[in-house]
């Protein structure tokens, strides 16, 4: 900390190092957006109610209470400070450093200083790191002098006070006299007011000054100490055990999420006018899945956080959920990268699939994907929730009964101040995490730690060796069943499920044999020798009797009766007269087939036929007036991809390029004031300027500029003249770091800057 | 992922491969507390139900030994949410109890307040409990011990019956084992029931569940009442406690339509006690003739629903059921649980059979083809003539010639479902036929001369299904049947899976007409074959060796 100190915040800003700068800005980013033009504007944005609640509530226990305590202390020095704090000094210290970090805290002449509105915001109680006591008398009284008043207190007084400061530190006195000394005082109240422990605040009413309560409290804030982080609950889990579990649970989310975008694809649910997914849709999923309905919430709205699932039109035309065109090459990947895709949308998904279901406050029940269903906090409880977890090392879980309540504590001493809900948060947090695969048993799966640690990839690659092998074959049995033990390969398992109805799912599926789903694969072009080699080549054991009987069988009457699709058709007693038509040179053109002695089809409707018809000259007549068939097969329907989500790297890196770009802008703009402190600008001739300018463009110099832009604002910067010609100027602009063109006629007026000031 | 033979499915399935080394174990492990659903050659069936879960707290087992036991043996990680549903699931057992208060009588006590306050509020439980004792116990009507268990097993808060048993009236029973010896399983068995109180032994058919009850009855010693189907089943009874224990002739009496005998051992037929005249049944007094020390159920799962009532009243009474399956066409399976006890034991088949005690099957099923004026005659019969159409055609008459003629020396059982077809068969294969309308001693001489030899072929309709002990079948042709049952299906083949001589294996055709109800209704009993791990052959009626 600078010994000196500085005059203002913005003073303090103005001296700090760019990235001393850019840290503040990547802690709170509302600062930087807009841009702010100088050091000034962005320490007065700082200290907005908003932007400070908003940082209040990134603080931990800790910090509030150093806070807390430099509000309650005045001016003093940082060592005071760290005094006052029940805690490690050194740790109460580096709180402070953090505190004067995100500029809740600056440094001045005097000691470090809390933003004037700070004190206002600490509102709550100890558990928020709020003491409730008073600020200190100024100057602050000698601690020692504090103590021997107190000492010196008849028992009554002592009592009296004791109650007051448990109290609330405010009472009213009564007939009590203000201004009376010591010796004179006849009553509790007085002796405390005579000795300074009761201080008058008009009204009648009397507090317990900070440094009396202080006293109270032992020369500290809190009884308590207030450095102590809550440890989790553990217990001792295998960590094999652990991992194998979760890896159970992300291979069912992954499977799950497959299952119901499959059905979803033929099916789709429609989308509700709200924009959510009816509850009877999630009923159904949820039956689907063999799931509950929280569970079924979190997959369908993972899924829509991942670009699976998007809202389109429905066969029908109306809106509905649908999976998206993303949806099939995510199929086409392996189980773990699909994992993956599902886990890192969630974790940055601040949806809240844990209300789904229960009701707001009109009573009206929240349904899934409803537009409305996030918090500002869920990404960040999530996160901070699996750091907790990680914390607690391999191997360790968290301990039933104890375990959760202690992950809360431990969540509530870091962010105090954060949401009401936050119970319910982190309850859904860990129920979440277990679904998706993340946790095992209440513990961190060793795969999930490289996710925490921003690692996806390796994380994905950690886990695909726990998941189960995909299998190319399945038993047959007699009873006309087969079960695949496991996963199977992608193409085989869509083949079995043309072949054979699904009966049970699982870590392994069964398929059961029916004559009609044998004849569904007949229909869909198989033969009966093809199902033969099929079954014969995925099966480990021999083909059971009954199942080839079973396809012979349904083989044998296959296609016994014939369908198939005529626009019109031709009957006459008379054999000839139809041989007649079809032997017709010009009867090429009507496609005419001969179904039997007596009847012919054609593929051509019947005003096409009936014309040609008469033209070959026959005298037809139409029978019917209509008989035409409909084949329609289900479409697979697919939604757009939702706009591409930026990877974690690309979206920190766009940050990074954006915080640089502020601390670019409000440096220069921080240059452009203090050179109009030093020389107030003045007008000059577009002449003057052009000179001026053309001299900088010489000597490479940097000149502040006045100009008024196409809005009539006028601003100044400071640029590098490049070029002047054609009334235009080519400079390098500070303020946006880029090479722009002025209008000269524009540039109000030129002030060549100083080269240290310059200087960035 | 782990090496198990086990795969927990979301639909609370489990799959055993059993060509899995540790699949034996892993059999074992699991069937405390789930019920095997079918059993075909690869890979076996488990359910996890309610009523096996609670069945398996009955035996002793809680939800921890059987979430360790699925997350041994299972090869892919258990779903967590099914472990969570299995632990809720079996904390629901005993949370009730019925226990005998010194003053009060039968009372209801709740080791979890709410959840007597949840059954107490319910509607049905109302009318069967008296006053509030204290917090957690409540009086019960005395009377009204069964109903009370039913309406608690439906409200998923099943009770656990403390209340004890009366002795009944004392009478000496021995088993006399000088002549043969109690197999262990059947001992085991008994063993099992007694300990536990009441309950059900589910043993195969020709595993010898008589002397299961037998032995029973032996750790007993006091008046017996055995329920069984029928009157032919009454007789074997009464003759092989006559044999197999102390018990003369004299002590054991039939109480049936033909005779109505009460003794310290009376058999009674179901028929007769829910006989109903003028809406009463006149012959329940039956119940209460004496003080019976026990209840002998046999075939549970055909028990009919009056007996369920009637045996609501009979809480206080010990009851031992006995049957080849739990699962029941109607689905009461709930009522034995909570009316006649808890499952004591159980052996699958193929266990038994792989100790030689029942003899291995060879299923084929022939098909055959209706001639084509019969073809048109079906296709336009009225759908519930259709199945009698189908089964009847006199093709199967030449079949049944072919396949008798195939098994010359091997004693022959033709069964079928219509009496004219059987009267068809009867004359055409020249053998003496049994049906309804056959009387008893005309039943029993016929069924005497079979098991003799004396008779190699008997055409026998339904009458044959149950608890008739023909062990010297070796073949059994079925030409129809009720439709598919599968209960129906585990009769017939249990007739002949009596152990034969040198291991022989016994053969059991079903003849069905193609493309007709009757092979949809055979592709049922098929499948409960291949479910029961008999494999099993289709073979065309063209392909039959002449």
């Amino acid at each position: 900390m600078s010994e000196t100190g500085y005059r203002s915040l913005a003073d303090q800003l103005r001296a700090w190092s760019d990235e001393r700068l850019s840290r503040l800005l990547v802690a709170r980013p509302d600062l930087a957006t807009p841009a702010p033009h100088d050091s000034s504007q962005l320490a007065s944005r700082a200290a907005t109610r908003s932007s400070l609640l908003r940082t209040l509530d990134q603080l931990s226990r800790l910090e509030l209470c150093v806070l807390d305590a430099l509000v309650v202390a005045g001016q003093t020095t940082p060592d005071e400070v760290a005094s006052l704090v029940h805690a490690d000094p050194a740790r109460a210290r580096a709180a402070l450093e953090h505190l004067v970090d995100v500029a809740l805290v600056w440094e001045s002449t005097s000691g470090p200083r809390p933003l004037t509105g700070v004190a206002d915001l600490l509102t709550g109680g100890g558990d928020v790191g709020v003491s409730g006591l008073r600020p200190r008398s100024q100057p602050a009284p000698d601690p020692d002098a504090v103590a021997s008043h107190l000492a010196a207190l008849s028992p009554a007084a002592r009592a009296m006070l004791d109650h007051v400061a448990a109290q609330g530190g405010e009472a009213t006195t009564g007939a009590a006299r203000h201004t009376v000394l010591p010796e004179d005082a006849t009553t509790p109240a007085e002796e405390l007011l005579s000795r300074r422990l009761l201080v008058a605040r008009g009204g009648g009413t009397v507090v317990v000054p900070g440094e009396v309560g202080l006293a109270l409290r032992g020369g500290r804030t809190t009884t308590e100490p207030v450095d102590a982080v809550p440890e989790l609950v553990t217990s001792e889990r295998d960590q094999a055990l652990v991992d194998r579990t979760a890896a159970g649970a992300a291979f069912d989310a992954v499977r799950r999420t497959e299952l119901l975008l499959d059905a979803w694809g033929t099916r789709p649910p429609s989308a509700l006018r709200s924009g959510g997914l009816g509850v009877r849709d999630l009923r159904a999923a949820a039956l689907l899945l063999h799931v509950d309905e929280a569970t079924t919430a979190l997959l369908v709205e993972t899924a829509v956080a991942a670009g699976l699932l998007a809202t389109g039109v429905g066969a029908d035309g109306a809106p509905a959920w649908l999976p998206s065109d993303d949806y099939d090459a995510w199929a086409a990947r392996p189980a773990a990268d699909r994992w993956r895709r599902l886990v890192t949308a969630w974790l940055d998904s601040p949806r809240l699939p844990g209300m789904v279901g229960s009701r707001d406050t009109a009573g009206k029940a929240w349904n899934a994907l409803s537009p409305d269903l996030s918090g500002v906090h869920v990404v960040e409880t999530r996160r901070m929730t699996l750091e907790a977890l990680a914390s607690a090392g391999p191997g360790r879980v968290l301990a039933s009964g104890t375990g959760p309540p202690s992950l809360h504590a431990r969540l509530s001493w870091l962010r105090p101040r954060r949401p009401r809900t936050r119970t319910e948060q982190v309850g859904w947090v860990v129920a979440e995490a277990a679904a998706l695969g993340l946790t095992g048993l209440g513990g961190l799966a060793g795969f999930a730690r490289p996710l925490v640690a921003d690692e996806p990839d390796r994380a994905a690659a950690e886990l695909a060796p726990l998941l189960p092998e995909p299998l190319d074959h399945v038993l047959l049995q007699a009873d006309l069943t087969a079960v695949a033990p496991g996963p199977l390969e992608s193409a085989l398992a869509r083949r079995l499920q043309v072949v054979a109805d699904v009966e049970s799912r699982g870590g392994a599926t069964v398929y059961r044999f029916t004559p009609g789903s044998v004849r569904r694969a007949l229909d869909t072009g198989w033969t009966a020798v093809e199902l033969h080699d099929f079954l014969g080549s995925v099966s480990r054991t021999p083909v059971p009797q009954p199942l080839t009987y079973l396809v012979d069988d349904t083989a044998r009457t296959f296609g016994s009766v014939r369908v198939g699709h005529a626009e019109a058709f031709l009957r006459a007693d008379d054999e000839t007269a139809l041989s007649e038509i079809l032997g017709h040179p010009q009867a090429a053109g009507l496609e005419l087939r001969r179904l039997a002695p007596t009847v012919l089809v054609s593929t051509l409707p019947i005003d096409l036929l009936l014309p040609r018809l008469r033209e070959l000259g026959a005298a037809p007549v139409v029978e019917a007036p209509d008989g035409t068939v409909h084949v329609a097969r289900p479409d697979q329907l697919r939604a757009r991809t939702p706009r591409e989500r930026r990877s974690p790297g690309q979206r920190d890196a766009r940050e990074g390029a954006r915080v640089a770009a502020v601390v670019t802008a409000v440096r220069s703009g921080d240059r452009a004031t203090s050179t109009r402190l030093q020389a107030p600008a003045s007008a000059l001739t577009p002449s003057g300027s052009l000179a001026a300018l053309r001299e900088a463009v010489e000597l490479g110099l940097s000149v502040l500029i006045g100009y008024v832009d196409n809005h009539g604002t006028r601003t100044e910067r400071i640029v590098d003249p490049l070029a002047v010609e054609g009334g235009q100027l080519t400079a390098r602009d500070h303020r946006v770091d880029d090479v722009r063109t002025f209008a000269v006629h524009r540039i109000t007026t030129v002030k060549p800057v100083e080269p240290g000031a310059a200087g960035s | 992922m782990n090496d198990g033979p086990l795969i927990v499915q979301s639909d609370k399935t489990l799959l055993l491969e059993i060509d899995h080394e540790r699949a034996q174990d892993c059999r074992k492990a699991i069937a405390p507390f789930a019920e095997l659903e079918r059993s075909p050659e690869h890979v076996h069936t488990y359910r996890l139900t309610p009523l096996g879960l609670w069945n398996a707290r009955a035996a002793g087992h809680d939800a921890e030994q059987v979430v360790d036991t699925l997350l041994e043996y299972s090869r892919y990680a258990v779903p967590h949410s099914l472990l969570v549903d299995v632990a809720e699931t079996m904390a629901r057992y005993g949370r009730l109890r019925l226990e005998k208060h010194p003053v009060h009588g039968l009372t209801l006590v709740s080791s979890d307040r709410p959840v007597l306050e949840e059954v107490l509020r319910a509607k049905k439980i109302a009318g069967m409990i008296g006053a509030r004792l204290d917090d957690d116990t409540v009086v019960v009507h005395g009377s009204e011990r069964g109903n009370l268990k039913q309406a608690l097993l439906k409200l998923g808060w099943p009770a656990e019956d403390f209340a004890g048993y009366v002795d009944g009236e004392a009478h000496p029973i021995d088993l006399d084992e000088s002549e043969w010896h109690l197999r262990d399983y059947q001992r085991d068995a008994a063993d099992s029931f007694w300990h536990g109180g009441s309950g059900v032994v589910v043993l195969p058919c020709g595993a010898g569940k008589t002397l299961v009850g037998a032995a029973a009855m032996a750790h007993a010693k006091a008046t017996t009442l055995i329920l069984v189907t029928n009157t032919v089943s009454a007789r074997q009874w009464k003759d092989e406690l006559v044999k197999r224990t102390s018990l003369t002739e004299d002590e054991i009496g039939e109480y049936s339509g033909a005779m109505k005998e009460i003794k310290p051992v009376t058999i009674a037929t179901y028929q007769v006690l829910t006989l109903r005249r003028k809406g009463a049944y006149p012959h329940l007094e039956l119940l209460d003739a004496r003080d019976w020390g026990l209840i002998v159920y046999d075939e549970v799962h055909l028990l009919p629903a009056p007996i369920f009532r009637m045996t609501a009243d009979l809480q206080a009474r010990r009851r031992i059921g006995l049957t080849a399956t739990l699962v029941r066409e109607d689905g009461r399976e709930g009522d034995v649980f909570s009316l006649i006890g808890p499952k004591r034991y159980d052996a699958p088949w193929k266990d038994i059979e792989s100790q030689g005690w029942i003899a291995p099957a060879d299923c084929v099923e022939v098909r055959v083809s209706l001639p084509t004026d019969e073809r048109l005659v079906y296709a336009t019969a009225e759908p519930e003539e259709r199945y009698r159409l189908a089964a009847c055609t006199h093709h199967k008459v030449e079949v049944v010639r072919e396949l008798v003629a195939q098994h010359p020396g091997q004693p022959t059982l033709v069964i079928g479902q219509y009496i004219e077809q059987l009267d068809e068969l009867a004359a055409a294969l020249d053998a003496p036929v049994i049906k309804g309308e056959t009387t008893v001693k005309e039943r029993q001489r016929l069924f005497e001369a079979f098991r003799s030899g004396e008779i190699g072929l008997l055409v026998v309709s339904k009458v044959a299904n149950f608890s008739i002990d023909l062990p010297s079948a070796e073949v059994a042709i079925q030409v129809s049947g009720s439709f598919g049952s599968r209960q129906e299906e585990a009769q017939r083949l249990g007739r002949l899976l009596r152990p034969k001589s040198e291991g022989k294996t016994a053969h059991f055709y079903t003849i069905v007409s193609r493309d007709t109800v009757d092979a949809e209704f055979a592709q049922n009993r098929q499948r409960f074959l291949a479910e029961q791990g008999y494999a099993y052959r289709i073979v065309d009626a063209e392909d039959l060796p002449a």
